[in-house]
């Protein structure tokens, strides 16, 4: 039986050379039914061309490095498998939405500044000391937040966003979803520093609810409904007597 | 300029740009710029019986109710769209327990319905 093979078109871009990114074709092995587009990826650096850039790191779908565009889908590389593909061809190309610093690495400074301006860490107006015991929590309290807590910061999400495509002051799903989580902690009291942020102009409100990002997701995390939620809470706490809570 | 900044320009990025036909390129994305756009006609309807609330009659009653037969299927499919999507915005709490979204969604269709009945036998009873 001959061997099989599949082709992988990636993007290349060397910002020292193109003026625009381009796609390569390279013919390689498919020689495990097991095998990933990162494995593609990994075959291609260490036997064709050592030349290709891209992010990775755990290969197991939980660092949140490896996203990029598969045929035109934003996806994880490490749970994208070749199976589902062959004998089509592949092409991977940069996150969409981000700028291209070289072949499939895109910029995530943007990214970066965002997550951290929701501070989606826990707050305390006064920390209690350790020797005061735990922060009690039942299982139904954890189920409030839970789902927006498996976010990887992978960014897939922000790829299939067109609101944020459309304009990148967007603050966008996963540092929306995150803010949520950490709203949602019976531990947190910060709601009132993540609000400004999340309750902006170009927070919550600028989301038209396409609900693609919580279709790419790899988590199963529903940034969308995060967003719309948040959305509703912010209305109850302005309309409502009660509402503008601590 | 800092000494690190001398000897490590920032790389030349290339900014990538949304394309016109970005809402043809999924499903997803066609249907959610169908969403949107069902809005247009649905606010034209609006303006026009506005106008003709205002002169209090039916300037053009053929071509309105053409209009309207036109703007029923857009005004559904927005209404279908906004309603499926209650269950994903609602977050509710009874005796300490988070209300199913099915139950949220159907409640909405519910009162959708039931709010559509009532306006019509209202005008049906309000017609000379």
């Amino acid at each position: 039986m001959p061997d099989k093979r599949i082709t992988i078109r990636a993007t290349r871009y060397d910002p020292d050379k193109d003026q625009a990114p381009r796609l390569q074709s390279y013919d390689i092995p498919f020689y495990d039914e097991s095998m990933v587009v990162l494995d593609a990826l990994n075959y291609i650096k260490s036997n064709l061309d050592g030349s290709l850039s891209y992010r990775w790191s755990c290969r197991m779908g939980i660092c949140g490095s490896c996203g990029m565009m598969v045929n035109g889908t934003p996806k994880l590389t490490c749970n994208a498998f070749l199976r589902d593909y062959w004998p089509r061809s592949i092409t991977v190309q940069p996150l969409n939405n981000f700028p291209v610093i070289r072949d499939l690495v895109i910029d995530i400074e943007d990214f970066m500044h965002k997550l951290k301006s929701v501070k989606p860490w826990i707050i305390r107006k006064q920390e209690i000391p350790l020797g005061a015991g735990e922060h009690y929590q039942t299982n139904e309290m954890i189920d409030d937040f839970r789902q927006f807590s498996e976010c990887i910061n992978c960014m897939l999400c922000y790829a299939a966003c067109p609101v944020y495509g459309l304009n990148n002051e967007f603050l966008g799903p996963a540092a929306t979803a995150l803010a949520r989580r950490y709203n949602l902690d019976s531990r947190d009291q910060g709601l009132k520093e993540r609000q400004p942020i999340v309750g902006d102009a170009e927070g919550i409100w600028e989301c038209s609810f396409v609900g693609e990002c919580s279709v790419v997701c790899p988590k199963g995390v529903d940034p969308a409904k995060a967003i719309q939620q948040t959305k509703l809470d912010t209305t109850m706490r302005f309309v409502l007597p009660y509402g503008n809570r601590d | 300029m800092s000494a690190d900044a001398e000897t490590h320009p920032a790389p030349r990025l290339y900014r990538w740009r949304m394309p016109a036909n970005w809402w043809t390129r999924n499903r997803h994305y066609f249907l959610y710029v169908l969403r949107e756009f069902t809005s247009l006609p649905l606010a034209i309807w609006l303006l026009w019986l506005l106008y003709d609330i205002s002169e209090t009659r039916l300037v053009q009653p053929t071509a309105f109710a053409v209009f309207s037969i036109v703007c029923l299927p857009f005004a559904l499919y927005h209404s279908w769209t906004f309603l499926s999507l209650a269950g994903s915005i609602i977050h509710i709490k009874v005796l300490d327990r988070p209300v199913s979204p099915r139950l949220i969604v159907a409640s909405q269709f519910a009162l959708w319905i039931g709010g559509t009945l009532v306006i019509g036998l209202l005008l049906l009873w309000l017609a000379p």
